[in-house]
């Protein structure tokens, strides 16, 4: 006890870590085409995730859409061009922009001419190549390009890593940002949003440190618990904070399953573990009319509070954000989240405008992450808070190596508690600061025994019965009174058969 | 008797004048003006979509064109679709003969209406045609060889039960229930005219393989349609001596056991998924008083005992229910004979889940979807009560137990068990069909609810007993037909011709003392 009281104190003392960086604000973000079908799709959606780890208000407006005086209101405005081909650009967008007094980032084609005066940028197009890119901690991220803008000069400027082709016959910088212009000039896959990650980090004029973080995903209540809480043990054991991302459940919540399932996220969270609820599984609405979700993700809170466990985010996919149903009644009792890329959107009722958050995370996977050429021993660490997501093992053996993959890593996880989150339902408050959490001002022992779960439990309900025994003697009685019946009416019918028979 | 043919009134004068017509056309035609009534007339009365539309319209070229189709899914019917002008990309994900009707109504669709928008109502015109021929049939079977005043008071209830829009709703909406009950109809009508030797038998027999093919096609859970009516429809093979007749009813019974065999081995992955698990969430899970000892019986993880009672269709829940983690721990470890085995290992477990049954069992239109289009300016999900007595009554005064209708069928066989007796010893094939078809109408009755109940559980209970409710209906009015007949009025004669053998088909009133005739 002493020495919990200890370790206690000593955590309060660390300095906690922001929750985020300084909030992004809001954003208008522009696009001329999603580029479906090219080797840009997707560009715009991961740009809005990437927006959204900066804790920024998106709103997204297609070019040939936005109509005068749109801009007003916002502070800052990206441009992705991701078409050459187009001859005119909407002229009322191409008249506020030249007008706009804000922080103006272009990302693509088209150059607005005010922004290449200001920097005396000259750019080419390169037809289709292998190129590579440098930028941070990142050394040489290879990726093939087709028709790529890049810079030939810029004047007064600040630029950003470097884009070298394959053949060597090249050297431009990334990015280059002059004043409250910046320009990006080729946006595509991995190495264009990594790329973007550091150019928006200065963008944003973020100067709190960026941290790392563990998510475990894929945690059911039907997943291997033991194993779960093995592998909170391991981790615990090995230095190494995490967060489990879990998945809600939204009845039978008084079952012994769900208790086993309690039982094991707070033996998750004795070890270090943070807990955070992960989205529910969506299907594809077929009545727009549901609106249960606020309800049960409240109830769920509330399960897991009153068995010992806070949660303090949630993780969903990006899209979420953008929905006017998802993001207030399913993320709205949250100020923290971890995005994860989208993976099928079922929206219920679309919107432009995003939802943003104090703490965000942006989510890569292991893999993407230790795939990345890096400079020194350790694995690079990316100018903004990010998630890097693991599955729960399913086996001992895959335990193993995931825990030797990760120690040999030299990544340094950050605690999640450390950072400030608050959750909020009716009924209950979960803060969490400086790695102490507290429920309703009640500071929570995280430390815990497991405890077995009763398994007799009663889950239908004994009816009350009355006059039980009365009607029990009162069966009995008419089961004798209808054999009785049915044996003398037997015998009549054979009596009456012979008298038949003798008669004719 | 004498009554109806010695008492010329002005009224019979007029119908012998022009307006005789049979019991039968008086049935269909009602039906039919009814229904027209219902369908073609505002406020046109049809189904909403359940969200099952998709998978049976898209692969056949259709797509939702309303902005604002998903706010209307359960509230209202909708009667336009679009028809989609270039290649259709979708790939069928349901394999129904359905889609047979669908085509042809698109094509009748583009001749006459539109090549771009698909009005509903076509293929409404085409199963009510098909209908109103097959309730001819029927009450033609029921009456052939009755009394005029009688046949009357039969076909009077034909359009009682079978005009009820409870029914006939289900024409205006893409459910495969409107080709279930016009073929299931036919089946029913076809074997009925082949035991009163009405029209001819081979024409008889390709209407009932026929009929037999569409209904076993055209949804999955009718599979063991095709296999009941195989097997039982065999007892037709000695009905006639021709060498010809025989074999090709033993050609047709082959024909409909492999329909069912192959409809079974069809079923889609996701169809297979979506029942599986309802079968266990909606059917194991929900009715077994510890669902953890439940699983562990059938070797599975205790802890997914807390999905009891979720569906497949829950907007929102703990796993997708395609994931891996499902796909693997969950859905590999049971299916359809594992489930078998545990009721039958847990009879009381099976009694509660068939009494679940039989509270849906009478219920022709389900309530959770509404029946007006949404210009009618009703409430979502609000249900037409037009020509619903029928359907209203037997929902509301039918026992809702499963001994009920154990009862019900024991009773009915019964009645026309001494009929049967009789015509074994008499070595009258023709003479037993009738017990043989309404043995075959329980037990595909029973399928349904057999099917839904082991398959998926008490999901969306209402719509899958449809098949039950129907044959319900037409012993029903089978039996019906026969009590009437003793009311309303008595035997007609036949000359000697019209009844060239013995045997209860053809003297109905010399075995009317053994049992219900009708």
């Amino acid at each position: 006890m002493v020495l919990l009281a200890l370790l206690t104190a000593l955590l309060t003392l660390v300095p906690p870590a922001p929750a985020a960086a300084a909030a992004g604000g809001r954003v208008l973000l522009l696009y001329d085409s999603l580029a479906a079908g090219t080797d840009k799709e997707g560009n715009v959606a991961e740009l809005q995730r990437l927006l959204a780890a900066y804790s920024s208000e998106v709103t997204l407006l297609s070019i040939d859409e936005y109509q005068t005086g749109q801009m007003d209101g916002y502070s800052r405005i990206i441009t992705v061009m991701n078409n050459g081909d187009i001859e005119t650009v909407n002229p009322q967008y191409a008249r506020d922009t030249a007008n706009f007094q804000g922080q103006l980032l272009h990302i693509g084609y088209h150059v607005p001419e005010q922004l290449r005066k200001a920097m005396s940028l000259k750019t080419a197009v390169d037809p289709g190549t292998s190129a590579s890119l440098s930028i941070g901690d990142i050394a040489g991220l290879a990726f093939q390009a087709s028709d790529m803008p890049y810079i030939v000069s810029f004047k007064g400027g600040r630029p950003y890593g470097s884009l070298s082709l394959e053949d060597g016959s090249l050297q431009a910088p990334f990015a280059v940002s002059a004043g409250r212009y910046t320009y990006v000039p080729y946006l595509q896959g991995d190495s264009g949003l990594l790329g973007l990650s550091y150019v928006l980090r200065d963008w944003f004029a973020v100067t709190d440190a960026p941290h790392t973080y563990l998510v475990l995903r894929e945690i059911y209540p039907f997943s291997d618990l033991e194993l779960l809480e093995h592998a909170a043990e391991r981790l615990y054991e090995s230095g190494i904070p995490f967060v489990a991302s879990v998945r809600p459940v939204f009845g039978n919540t008084s079952f012994p399953a769900m208790e086993r399932y309690a039982e094991a996220l707070r033996v998750v969270q004795s070890y270090n573990g943070s807990i955070v609820i992960n989205a529910p599984a969506v299907r594809p609405p077929i009545n727009s009319s549901d609106r249960s979700l606020a309800g049960k993700m409240s109830t769920f809170i509330d399960v897991l509070v009153n068995a010992g466990v806070a949660p303090l985010g949630i993780a969903a996919e990006n899209y979420w954000t953008y929905d006017k149903e998802y993001a207030p009644a399913g993320m709205g009792f949250f100020d923290s989240v971890v995005l994860f890329p989208d993976e099928q959107i079922f929206y219920m009722e679309e919107t432009n405008v995003s939802k943003s958050f104090a703490s965000s995370l942006y989510s890569m996977t292991w893999e993407e992450l230790t795939g990345l050429p890096h400079t020194g021993k350790a694995l690079p660490q990316l100018p903004l808070d990010t998630a890097v997501t693991l599955e729960l093992p399913e086996a001992e053996e895959e335990l193993d190596a995931m825990l030797q993959s990760l120690q040999g890593s030299w990544m340094n996880f950050a605690d999640y508690r450390q950072g400030n989150h608050s959750v909020n339902t009716d009924n209950h408050t979960v803060v969490s600061s400086g790695g102490v959490i507290s429920i309703n001002g009640q500071t929570l022992n995280v430390a815990y025994s497991p405890q077995a779960v009763d398994g007799n439990y009663q889950y239908q309900e004994e009816q009350k019965v009355s006059f039980a025994k009365l009607f029990s003697v009162q069966s009995a009685f008419f089961i004798v009174v209808i054999i009785f019946a049915l044996l003398l009416f037997g015998a009549l019918l054979l009596i009456g058969r012979r008298l038949y028979r003798k008669k004719y | 008797m004498n009554g109806n043919l010695v008492k010329t009134t002005l009224r019979q004068s007029i119908l012998y004048a022009g307006l005789r017509i049979s019991p039968a056309a008086m049935a269909a035609s009602g039906v039919l003006l009814v229904t027209i009534v219902a369908l073609f007339v505002p406020p046109f009365i049809g189904m909403a979509d359940n969200g099952d539309f998709f998978r049976i319209i898209y692969s056949n070229g259709l797509y939702f064109n309303l902005p604002d189709y998903d706010s209307q899914y359960f509230g209202y019917f909708v009667k336009q679709y679009g028809i989609f002008q270039y290649y259709n990309e979708n790939g069928t994900m349901l394999h129904s003969s359905q889609s047979l009707f669908i085509k042809l109504a698109i094509g009748l669709n583009k001749l006459f209406f539109s090549s771009t928008v698909f009005d509903i109502r076509f293929q409404a015109a085409i199963y009510l045609m098909l209908y109103a021929a097959a309730v001819y049939l029927l009450v033609e079977g029921l009456t052939c060889r009755m009394s005029r005043r009688r046949g009357m008071a039969v076909a009077a209830a034909a359009i009682f039960i079978f005009g009820d829009t409870g029914y006939t709703a289900y024409f205006n909406s893409f459910f495969g229930e409107s080709a279930v009950m016009i073929t299931m109809t036919l089946v029913f009508a076809s074997w009925l005219l082949l035991y009163r030797r009405r029209y001819n038998d081979y024409a008889l027999l390709f209407l009932l393989l026929a009929s037999t093919l569409i209904l076993t096609t055209s949804k999955q859970q009718n599979a063991p349609v095709g296999i009941i009516v195989g097997i039982l429809s065999v007892s037709l093979f000695w009905v006639r001596k021709e060498r010809l007749f025989r074999c090709l009813t033993a050609a047709s019974a082959a024909v409909m056991l492999l329909a069912g065999v192959l409809t079974y081995l069809n079923i889609s992955d996701e169809f297979v998924n979506i029942n599986q698990y309802h079968a266990m969430t909606r059917g194991v899970l929900m009715t077994s008083e510890n669902p953890e000892k439940a699983l562990e019986s059938l070797g599975m993880d205790k802890q997914f005992a807390i999905l009891k009672e979720n569906t497949y269709y829950d907007q929102y829940g703990t796993a997708d229910v395609k994931s891996e983690i499902l796909q693997q721990d969950f859905f590999n470890h049971y299916g359809f004979v594992s489930i078998l085995k545990y009721y039958v290992a847990h009879p009381g477990q099976f009694a509660k889940i068939l009494d679940t049954a039989a509270e849906s069992a009478y219920t022709i239109k389900p309530a959770a979807m509404g029946n007006y289009e949404k210009s009618a300016g009703q409430e979502f999900r609000a249900q037409s009560r037009f020509f619903t007595l029928y359907s209203i009554l037997k929902e509301s005064l039918a026992p809702k137990t499963f001994s009920f209708i154990l009862l019900w069928m024991a009773v009915t066989l019964g009645m026309y068990m001494p009929s049967f007796v009789q015509a074994v010893k008499l070595r009258d094939a023709r003479g037993m069909q009738r017990l043989v078809l309404i043995a075959a109408a329980m037990l595909v009755g029973l399928s349904g609810i057999f099917v839904s109940i082991i398959g998926a559980g008490d999901a969306d209970i209402a719509k899958h007993e449809f098949l039950f409710t129907l044959s319900f209906d037409l012993v029903l009015v089978l039996t019906v037909s026969g009590v009437a007949g003793r009311v309303f009025g008595a035997e007609r004669k036949f000359p000697a011709a019209n009844s060239p053998r013995l045997g209860p088909a053809a003297a109905e009133g010399s075995t009317a003392g053994k049992g219900v005739s009708a």
